[in-house]
């Protein structure tokens, strides 16, 4: 066949490769900067990297895995804070980017840069401060509560205060970046359904449950898959506020992955930990798109 | 042509100058303290260049690893390192750096004490040169320890020291406290109490798993007798720099170079502090621990070894050379001939004109060895969190907690637990 018309399809191939050569430069990158690290970590959670020489020991990580308690203590961390820290936030959001779009606000602007400022701010200022502001014996904080006749607490050293002080932090920096995004999900609702609900007798109460919570189910979705991912990778608060103390009680996956990967060069062990990170954040992406946004899908 | 004169000449200076040059990489104080020493290089060696780079202290450890994960790649001609850090290097990369034996280097070998060389060394190797040593010792307020009414003469054993922290409590209704210790963001107090009573987590040959023996036992049990006196603040680095600047910390245990962040923090209290030697755990006991302190590698890419060799010789085994590092930059030489050296007995303003340095260079030779060994890091992780929750009363026992640590060490580096 191909020798009947030879010359047609051999020209035709060539174009066809053409769009390919001008994207080799991406695809080389791709495969040097992503491909490569994403396989041999891979392979590198199979190697007993806790000396030198390395050598192939199947189980030896994903055993050690299953049997650390450290391991689980920042598994549990960690979802400690996504099942506590990431709701309170988003209802909280939820609330600002009502009031954000309602009509009886005046500034607007001003309060929605004000609440999204934190993120402008760099990590290391911002835990700084706060580090400040939730110190023993000097921190605002503590005076505040003294002052009101409550006893201090010391935030950072003792474990569920610090777990607690995280989550302050954590909302205070992220509740308005989310809450600018469920605003924009606000603004997409038609304006004729309230009125039509108002006609019908609904009020603000109803209209909030009945139109504006459902209607911002997919950008809720959103959000809490974004904040889910987030807090999996949890890094800058515990590290740089309570340097994941007392002990081992704020830290998180991604603290115990780092000192593990680059403080005792073990990188066959964070390999494995970082897959299993990975695959936990696909899992719950997936149950939560199942579990929020399925009906939206089939309808 | 005359660009390509000029390039090749730009070439060639650049290529004698380049033969001609050492780097040095180091962090913070340890720049100006090894370029005073430069002078006396040059007049060994005229027309060698010496450049010392200061980049921080994470980030020398960050690059070195780096450089020898590449095989030796942008490495510079000498090297700075933590003492307790050596060894990952050593176990790791052990080909990155020069082995100082073909250098001459066993000729250093009684110039140092051996708590610093069991770090540096692996097996007949010798890796790196000890530059600066961290002999603890309580750094003290005279004026708070006086309003107070507690004489530092007096404290020779920690019950001693949890005795004055009561009057401390009480002259100053809780606010002043005896000094501040870092509780569950490091384990500092454990690592230098337990060297003083002769334990570390790993023996010294860095074999087993020793952080359940009795030595440890006591020195966490000596610490919990502490904080349950609450004669210590709790607080990490930053907050105990805040404690001593607000007057609210009467004394800090370290090693020697936090002298130096004293009078850098707190200078407007010159005059005022004063230093007394580590107490004993028990009646009579040794009054000597170490924590901290670094050394001086040459890494085996280095064009010119034989002269980083002959720079870091002449800044750290020679005399002048460490007296003056030692009075102006505040870093305790590890050089044992200074020992009982008249200049020794200088002293300090800051600290009332005591001859501090007499007193905590006499402790070196006390100071018992250990063996960071390559998973000091692992071990530390898991002390950290160990030492917290035994001060937060959730073990029975120190042998319960210390028990639990070794079973945790042992899972995370497979090394056996000592019978």
């Amino acid at each position: 066949m191909s020798q009947a018309r030879p010359a047609r399809p051999a020209r035709r191939r060539r174009t066809d490769l053409t769009p390919y050569w001008f994207l080799l430069p991406f695809f080389a990158f791709f495969a040097i900067f992503w491909i490569y690290p994403i396989a041999y970590s891979f392979v590198l959670s199979f190697l007993n990297t806790r000396s030198r020489p390395w050598t192939l020991e199947w189980g030896f990580n994903w055993g050690r895995l299953v049997r650390d308690e450290f391991f689980w203590n920042a598994l549990g961390n960690t979802m400690t804070i996504l099942v506590v820290q990431v709701p309170i936030m988003l209802a909280f959001a939820t609330l600002l980017a009502v009031a954000f779009g309602s009509d009886l606000l005046r500034f607007k602007g001003f309060f929605r840069f004000a609440f999204f400022a934190p993120l402008v701010l760099g990590a290391v200022p911002y835990s700084a401060v706060f580090r400040l502001i939730f110190n023993d014996q000097f921190g605002i904080l503590n005076y505040a509560l003294t002052s009101i006749g409550l006893p201090s607490v010391p935030w950072l050293f003792e474990n569920v205060p610090a777990m607690v002080t995280i989550m302050i932090a954590m909302t205070w920096r992220w509740t308005g970046y989310n809450a600018v995004i469920l605003l924009s999900g606000l603004q997409s609702i038609p304006l004729t359904l309230y009125e039509a609900a108002k006609i019908d007798g609904a009020g603000p109460l109803q209209q909030f449950f009945g139109i504006t919570l459902p209607l911002l189910r997919p950008v809720l979705l959103f959000c809490f898959v974004l904040s889910t991912i987030g807090t999996l990778q949890l890094f800058t608060e515990p590290w740089l506020i309570t340097t994941t103390g007392p002990g081992n009680a704020t830290e998180t996956l991604v603290t115990y992955l780092y000192k593990t990967g680059f403080r005792s060069f073990n990188f066959g062990y964070a390999s494995a930990i970082a897959y299993t990170v990975a695959i936990i954040a696909a899992a719950f992406s997936l149950i939560q798109i199942r579990l929020v946004g399925g009906r939206e899908v089939q309808r | 042509m005359k660009r390509i004169a000029l390039a090749a000449l730009a070439l060639l200076v650049v290529s004698m100058a380049s033969a001609q040059t050492l780097t040095v990489w180091v962090w913070d104080i340890n720049k100006p303290a090894l370029e005073s020493t430069i002078g006396s290089f040059v007049e060994m060696h005229p027309g060698v260049e010496v450049v010392v780079e200061d980049l921080g202290n994470q980030n020398v450890y960050d690059r070195g690893l780096a450089g020898c994960a590449a095989g030796g790649l942008d490495l510079p001609d000498v090297y700075l390192v933590e003492n307790n850090e050596a060894q990952v290097f050593w176990a790791q990369f052990p080909d990155c750096f020069t082995d100082l034996r073909t250098l001459g280097g066993e000729e250093l070998l009684p110039l140092f004490p051996d708590f610093k060389w069991a770090e540096l060394t692996e097996g007949e190797q010798i890796f790196a040169v000890p530059y600066d040593s961290g002999p603890t010792a309580i750094f003290y307020r005279r004026d708070l320890y006086e309003a107070a009414g507690v004489d530092p003469a007096e404290i020779a054993t920690w019950d001693d020291f949890a005795e004055a922290g009561t009057a401390m409590n009480e002259a100053f209704d809780g606010t002043v406290k005896m000094g501040t210790i870092s509780k569950g963001g490091d384990d500092e107090w454990f690592r230098m109490l337990a060297n003083q009573a002769d334990c570390f987590y790993f023996d010294e040959e860095g074999t087993e798993i020793t952080v359940n023996q009795p030595g440890c036992v006591q020195a966490m049990e000596t610490m919990k007798m502490l904080w349950d006196a609450s004669v210590l603040h709790p607080g990490g680095w930053v907050e105990q720099i805040q404690f001593i600047q607000n007057d609210a910390a009467a004394s800090a245990f370290f090693g020697s170079w936090y002298s130096g962040t004293i009078i850098a923090e707190a200078p407007d209290q010159t005059g005022q502090w004063g230093v007394y030697l580590t107490p004993a755990q028990t009646e009579g006991g040794v009054r000597a621990s170490n924590l901290g302190g670094s050394a001086l590698a040459i890494p085996a890419s280095s064009d010119n070894p034989e002269l980083a060799y002959d720079f870091v010789v002449n800044a750290l085994a020679d005399e002048e050379n460490q007296l003056r590092i030692l009075f102006d930059y505040g870093l305790t030489p590890s050089l044992l001939s200074l020992q009982g050296d008249p200049a020794l007995e200088t002293g300090v303003e800051f600290f009332g004109d005591q001859p501090i340095w007499d007193l905590i260079l006499g402790t070196l030779g006390d100071v018992p060895a250990v063996s960071g060994t390559q998973f000091f890091q692992e071990a530390r992780n898991v002390m950290i969190v160990v030492v917290n929750d035994y001060l937060d009363g959730r073990f029975d026992s120190a042998q319960e907690a210390l028990d639990q640590a070794a079973r945790q060490i042992a899972s995370s580096t497979g090394l056996p637990i000592a019978e």
